[in-house]
């Protein structure tokens, strides 16, 4: 008897509850509605990894090196060649110059925000952050637009460093997180989907049953109320991602061939991007990772040099390379960036200086989903302080992104409180990125 | 007057308003011939007629961007904009000459001319002579002296259906300031707000749908209408309705409504369903498993009323309802930053300053008033005393608390309530319970309120500010000076004042203040003045390079463009200032939502006739919003749902009943605990979830209780309380230390309680709306339930434990922790908070905090000898728990425990003997509990409140 009404005067139509007791479970019925209604599209990629670089790299240091600029912007690394023709960056991605030909590269992207949340906010949803309403996440988009099996958790985050949050879509569409990192070699558990404290399925299945003849007190009243009957069919979900053992074999790393783990490298960030390889191996839509310390204000060329350029080099080569082993990489995009990219000019507030917070020229990497790779999209200037031409800015890469996931980011959602929300309002997809 | 004149001819008296003038008869009759030679008005008549055609919906020319090049306001209302773009310029859709050519007929009429909104029009309607005379008569805009609006009437008041199909035909007539009276029924739009009860269609005719009851909405000029419909479900109405016992008020005024819809209200709940509904309601815990057998084996008459007096007093009560007050007001750590100089601590100031108030019984309207007046400084102090005074309070050592203080000022500090306009929508939001933020851009589609509404309402809030307060300027770097931090800003700053506050000294504080008004805060003219001088400059330098450029003089060319690009810079930063200024900053004036116009010169802070505003017995929103959001909290839904959208288009269910509780609540002196104990006693309240036949399908008229899934923090209590120790259990409802509705401010904090308040859904207080909440279900709440390794721990081990405790009484010996160990998942968490520690250490190094990094230390050590252990090979489950049941064991008294302590009740003899077989069939009683917990915890009956 209620109906939610929206700002622009039409009404919810698909809100509106026939009968029904309470609004708990609201959403579920939408949710269910539109897959049994076969509305769910069918994506160019079946699946997406979004790997954040929190901190913001300095795009001069990584790929868009500009070695002919004054000493106080260039920088001290120097570009190699690539296995892609004309495509050079940074001599301390070696790895990643040998498989240049499987992502591409964006330049000259550009906005506004310098401060790390907004920024973040911003690559993370491909909107300019509001202050008054929490814009999506790619991969709680993602799980809203798509099913997946009914084993395996559609949205994971790797670690607990993730900013892919459901903003205004509800809690419904949060990413499970696994907290942790797993180790190289070890098993690795994750919450809620490996058998916990001892558990076995045999004794889940014992509980099962034992839960089926208790929980009787609603009989009856479920098909009244929505959060009871969600509950119930929450409730045959999770239980068939506990007892599966493709969703815990999926999450353990150790299983994976010690051949194609090896390039992983073994630490953390390489974990998670093997992780990622097995989850949307599995089955799983979406993954979303990250690699901080990018915030390099002092001592940026060792920093990058020493921590942050080797395990990006590794992992992500790793990743791109492994994905099209296994015959993934047309199926699933990938999409890297930090939250903005460095001052072109060097600051001098430790000995070798440092880059300061930029965001009006950054790099971006998309991989996969129709992506051709081996190629540069875009221009910086020549101290690279600006995009050459117009530029991009992060709600193109999202709209394009979202293309390559079959998704259309001009589609409508509605906010809370009935506002309509265009997932990326401003942005245009990036068709060079795709011939 | 001018409305008059030209219709003067048309006025036919049809039936007498309740006014008693005559009413003008309608567009439609009166176009209805061909010769006819009235003059539409355009806001009376033309820009109605393009909201009932659809023209300027949001999908059409109302969008922001406009269609095929012509925009309209969306929603109408912006009479000046619509007329402008239709009738004026280059693009005028107008022509005076041969009317009936005029782009804005042809366009609609026939596909000729590619209209994408289509055939709306067609020729020789009505509709179509309305249009023609107007453009006619030369397409007049609005005169400056229009009459306004003063009352839309709308008959019937209220419809009662009792069959499907039937109809009614609603009638709507405008009464103008100027007297006249008019019928604007095929002018106005309708609504109803659930077609599943009854539909309308264009022209007001309403037909009747499923039992139920709704409203219908009728939108005209600015106002908005609403009108209730009704179809009882039963026959059981009037005479046929059975006798209901109705106590209190609240019960009268609920079974009220339910009689004229044949809804019958269930059966007084039993005393366990009462005792575990009001225990989470009111104080967000769950009983213990002694509180319900106490309760169970009162027999005295008065033992619900006793039970709520004694909850209203309980620390749980002060705790959970803080939290919900800092939801509404929108206390958000991350919004905080850098608002006082110790991380975090501002969220604990705020929660700490409404504890205090909550828990005293403080009016909420004093409440509110130490929020919406707010200044850092106490009365008479001044900066140096009042950094004095911060600084003795961030002292570690201090005893005394924030809360003491007169004010709440970091409500106006958050990072994302600085705008004015930002502040007038969170404002309306937490205090009025509406949303205005859609007028920010257009006319309110679901109320009155215009764009002009809220600008002028934006003024109120352009003399507050946050930081350091010039006037305090010289205090303010004296103090920084006599602590050698002369010239250190931003970072660099906040680094060195968490340290120089441990060791004792003052430190200074950053403050929000009230900006007194300028004597002259209008300066059009002299802007326009600056303005019109800066134009010319540029002219001249544009004139002058033009010169140059014919000569050789380079460097004076070079030197004119630099002196024309600064100049052009100038102009539009002038702008940019004005328009902050248009805006509301600096405003002379500003108007109460609905209200009188304040001359805000006459106050020494703008802030202070909005306060007593809110307090006005007549502000329709204040009060009634919070008597509205309370009620919410108990009912599963508000009187006015959602609760914190308190718009025309969206009526009360029960308007009597709003109104009882809102005039009560006021009456007694804005008593908080007042209304709670009003609402809980009633019948309403306590009565059972378990439907009869005829109130099944009812959600919205409290004929029932409503199974609702317990909000994030709650949830994540009950499971500590339902699973731990009876020990334990107990000082949950005596200490909030550690308990989830007592952490202060939401946010991204890293704690292990807070990717389960997270999924769950807890508020994250940043959106100004109520369901920042969430109370739906999902699949990884199920899948937390049912085994994550934080809800499987909390049964399983530790001494604080339920079961360790049962096995201890069993044995002499606490459970062992085997489950815990030499398992992937403890591993993982040990490695996890150790990486997690070296973080937290690394941070107190930098803070310069050695104790904590003291602390941390030596809880690493622990975490890395746990982790050891784990390493160690897992010992036979079975040699471990071979020292069970040394003692005969009363499984059934178990059982009922285990019932007790999750459900707040005792197994029926079924789930008694069900159990029973269940434990029977583990190893040993202590593995069977921890099955029958597990199951326990995960049935809808625990995660639900009922």
């Amino acid at each position: 008897m209620a109906t939610f009404k929206t700002c622009d005067g039409m009404k919810r139509r698909d809100f509106i509850r026939v009968g029904a007791l309470g609004v708990g479970g609201l959403s579920l019925a939408n949710y269910l509605q539109m897959t049994d209604a076969g509305e769910v599209k069918q994506p160019r990629a079946k699946a997406g990894i979004f790997i954040n670089l929190p901190g913001g790299p300095s795009h001069m240091d990584t790929f868009d090196l500009k070695p002919d600029a004054p000493k106080e912007y260039r920088g001290t690394f120097n570009p190699i060649q690539t296995n892609a023709s004309g495509v050079e960056f940074c001599e301390h991605l070696p790895k990643l110059a040998q498989c240049a030909d499987k992502f591409a590269i964006l330049r000259g992207v550009t906005h506004t925000l310098g401060a790390h949340a907004l920024g973040s906010e911003y690559v993370n949803t491909g909107s300019r952050p509001l202050p008054a309403l929490e814009y999506p996440g790619y991969g709680s988009v993602f799980t809203k637009e798509h099913q997946g099996p009914a084993d395996l958790p559609p949205f994971v985050t790797v670690g607990n460093t993730s900013r892919q949050k459901p903003g205004f879509l509800g809690v419904k569409y949060a990413a499970l997180a696994t907290g942790a990192t797993p180790r190289a070699g070890q098993p690795f558990g994750v919450r809620g989907v490996s058998l916990g404290n001892g558990l076995t399925v045999g004794e889940i299945e014992k509980r099962q049953s034992l839960l089926g003849d208790l929980d009787k007190t609603f009989a009856g009243v479920e098909k009244n109320n929505q959060l009871l009957d969600g509950l119930d069919r929450f409730s045959q979900q999770a239980y068939s991602i506990i007892t599966s053992k493709r969703a815990r074999a999926a999450f353990d790393v150790s299983k994976e061939s010690p051949d194609f783990a090896k390039p992983f490298g073994e630490d953390a960030f390489g974990m998670s991007c093997l992780l990622a390889t097995r989850l949307v191996e599995a089955g799983v839509g979406f993954v979303s990772l990250s690699l901080g310390g990018w915030d390099t204000h002092q001592d940026n060329f060792t920093r990058l040099k020493e921590r942050n350029l080797p395990p990006l080099d590794t992992g992500l080569s790793a990743l791109l390379t492994g994905l099209e082993q296994k015959g993934l990489l047309d199926t699933t995009s990938v999409f890297v960036t930090g939250e903005f990219g460095r001052t072109p000019k060097i600051n001098t507030r430790s000995a070798e200086g440092g880059r300061d917070h930029y965001p009006r020229c950054m790099f971006m990497l998309m991989a996969g989903g129709g992506v051709r790779g081996g190629q540069v999209i875009g221009k910086s200037d020549d101290k690279a302080t600006l995009p050459a031409a117009t530029g991009y800015s992060p709600d193109d890469a999202a709209a394009t992104f979202y293309h390559s996931l079959g998704i259309d980011h001009t589609k409508e959602y509605h906010s809370k409180t009935g506002r309509p929300i265009t997932i990326v309002r401003n942005g245009q997809v990036i068709k060079e990125l795709f011939s | 007057m001018w409305r008059t004149f030209s219709l003067a001819a048309a006025i036919v008296s049809l039936a007498l308003p309740a006014s008693g003038a005559e009413v003008i008869e309608p567009v439609n009759k009166r176009f209805a011939a061909e010769d006819v030679k009235e003059v539409p008005d355009f806001r009376t008549h033309v820009a109605p007629m393009l909201g009932r055609l659809g023209c300027n919906s949001r999908s059409c020319h109302g969008s922001f961007q406009g269609r095929g090049g012509l925009r309209l306001s969306l929603f109408g209302f912006d009479f000046k904009m619509d007329h402008d773009n239709l009738a004026t310029g280059e693009d005028s859709r107008i022509n005076l000459e041969t009317p009936a050519d005029s782009l804005m007929l042809l366009k609609p009429i026939s596909d000729e001319f590619g209209h994408g909104g289509g055939h709306r029009l067609d020729e020789g309607s009505w509709e179509h002579r309305l249009f023609i005379n107007w453009i006619k008569s030369g397409a007049k805009p609005v005169p400056a002296d229009h009459a306004d609006l003063t009352r839309l009437e709308v008959t019937p008041t209220e419809i009662l259906f009792n069959k499907q199909g039937q109809t009614r035909q609603l009638r709507v007539i405008a009464h103008w300031s100027d007297g006249s009276s008019e019928d604007v029924t095929p002018l106005s739009r309708f609504q109803s707000n659930s077609g599943q009860v009854a539909g309308i269609d264009q022209a007001g005719l309403v037909t009747s749908a499923e039992p139920g009851d709704t409203h219908l909405v009728v939108f005209y000029d600015s106002e908005v209408v609403p009108i209730p419909v009704v179809r009882p479900v039963t026959d059981r109405i009037g005479p046929k309705y059975p006798k209901v016992p109705t106590p209190t008020r609240i019960d009268t005024l609920v079974v009220e409504k339910l009689r004229k819809l044949g809804v019958v209200p269930s059966d007084l709940s039993d005393d366990a369903q009462f005792l575990r509904r009001v225990s989470l309601d009111l104080t967000g815990t769950l009983p213990t498993a002694t509180q319900v057998e106490t309760f169970l084996a009162d027999s005295s008459a008065d033992k619900r009323t006793r039970k709520i007096d004694e909850l209203l007093e309980t620390p749980g009560y002060a705790a959970w309802w803080t939290t919900r007050l800092c939801d509404i007001t929108g206390n958000n750590d991350d919004n905080l930053n850098n608002v006082v100089p110790v991380r975090g601590r501002a969220s604990q100031d705020w929660y700490d300053w409404i504890h205090r108030r909550v828990a005293e019984n403080v009016p909420y309207d004093e409440l509110v008033s130490g929020i919406v007046t707010a200044v850092s400084r106490d009365d008479g102090e001044s900066f140096t005393d009042y950094s004095k005074a911060m600084s003795s309070l961030y002292n570690p050592d201090n005893k005394s608390s924030y809360s003491e203080r007169e004010h709440m000022p970091h409500y106006w500090a958050r990072r994302n309530f600085r705008q004015p306009t930002d502040r007038a929508i969170g404002f309306a939001y937490t205090f009025l319970g509406i949303r205005i933020q859609c007028a920010q851009c257009h006319k309110h589609p679901f109320d009155q309120w215009t764009q002009n509404d809220f600008q002028q309402f934006t003024g109120f809030f352009t003399r507050v500010s946050s930081g350091t307060n010039p006037a305090s300027r010289e205090e303010y770097d004296k103090l920084q000076k006599s602590l050698g931090l002369e010239g250190k800003r931003g970072n660099q700053l906040r680094r060195e004042l968490p340290r120089l506050l441990r060791e004792g000294k003052t430190v200074p504080f950053q403050e929000v203040y009230a900006i007194a008004p300028r004597r002259n805060a209008n300066n059009g003219n002299k802007n326009n003045k600056n303005l019109k001088r800066m134009k010319q400059q540029v002219a001249q330098l544009e004139a002058s390079i033009e010169k140059l450029k014919e000569g050789d003089d380079k460097k004076q060319l070079a030197d004119k463009q630099k002196q024309l690009a600064a100049a052009k810079q100038r102009i539009k930063r002038f702008a940019a200032q004005a328009n902050r200024r248009r805006n509301g900053q600096g405003a002379a004036t500003a108007k109460l939502l609905g209200g009188d116009v304040v001359k805000l010169t006459e106050h020494a802070d703008a802030r202070e006739p909005l306060m007593q505003w809110l307090r006005d017995p007549n502000n329709g929103y204040f009060a009634r919003a919070f008597v509205n959001r309370v009620w919410a909290n108990y009912f599963n839904v508000g009187i006015v749902e959602p609760p914190d959208d308190l718009s025309l288009a969206n009526p009360p269910s029960n308007k009597p009943l709003l109104d009882y509780l809102t005039q009560g609540f006021i009456d007694n002196g804005y008593d908080m605990k007042w209304l709670h104990r009003e609402i809980t006693s009633s019948r309403t309240y306590q009565l059972s979830w378990q439907p009869n036949e005829t109130n099944a399908k009812d959600d919205l008229n409290f004929s029932h209780a409503v199974p609702r899934r317990l909000p994030a923090e709650i949830a994540y209590d009950a499971l500590k309380s339902a699973t731990a120790s009876d020990a334990i259990a107990l000082a949950m409802h005596g200490s909030m230390e550690g308990r989830a509705i007592a952490i202060p401010g939401a946010g991204i904090r890293r704690n292990s309680t807070s990717y389960a308040l997270q999924i769950f859904g807890r508020s994250v207080r940043d959106t100004n709306c109520d369901c920042d909440r969430s109370s739906d279900s999902s699949l990884l709440q199920t899948v937390f339930l049912r085994n994550d390794n934080e809800v499987l721990t909390m049964i399983d081990s530790g001494r604080d434990s339920w079961l360790s405790q049962v096995n201890r009484e069993l044995t002499g010996k606490p459970l062992a922790t085997a489950r815990n160990t030499g398992n992937q998942r403890g591993a993982a968490n040990i490695a996890r908070n150790i990486a997690n520690q070296k973080r937290r250490i690394g941070q107190a190094k930098k803070d310069g905090n050695d104790k904590l990094v003291k602390r941390l230390t030596q809880q690493l050590k622990r975490y890395k000898s746990r982790s050891q252990q784990t390493q160690k090979p897992r010992k036979q489950k079975t040699e471990e728990k071979s020292t069970v049941e040394t003692k005969p064991a009363d499984k059934a008294s178990l059982v009922r425990q285990a019932y007790l302590r999750t459900l707040s009740r005792y197994p029926s003899e079924a789930e008694l003997s069900r159990s029973i077989s269940y434990v029977d069939g583990e190893e040993n009683i202590v593995d069977g509990l921890r099955g029958l917990m597990w199951a326990l915890i995960n049935t809808k009956e625990f995660i639900v409140n009922h």
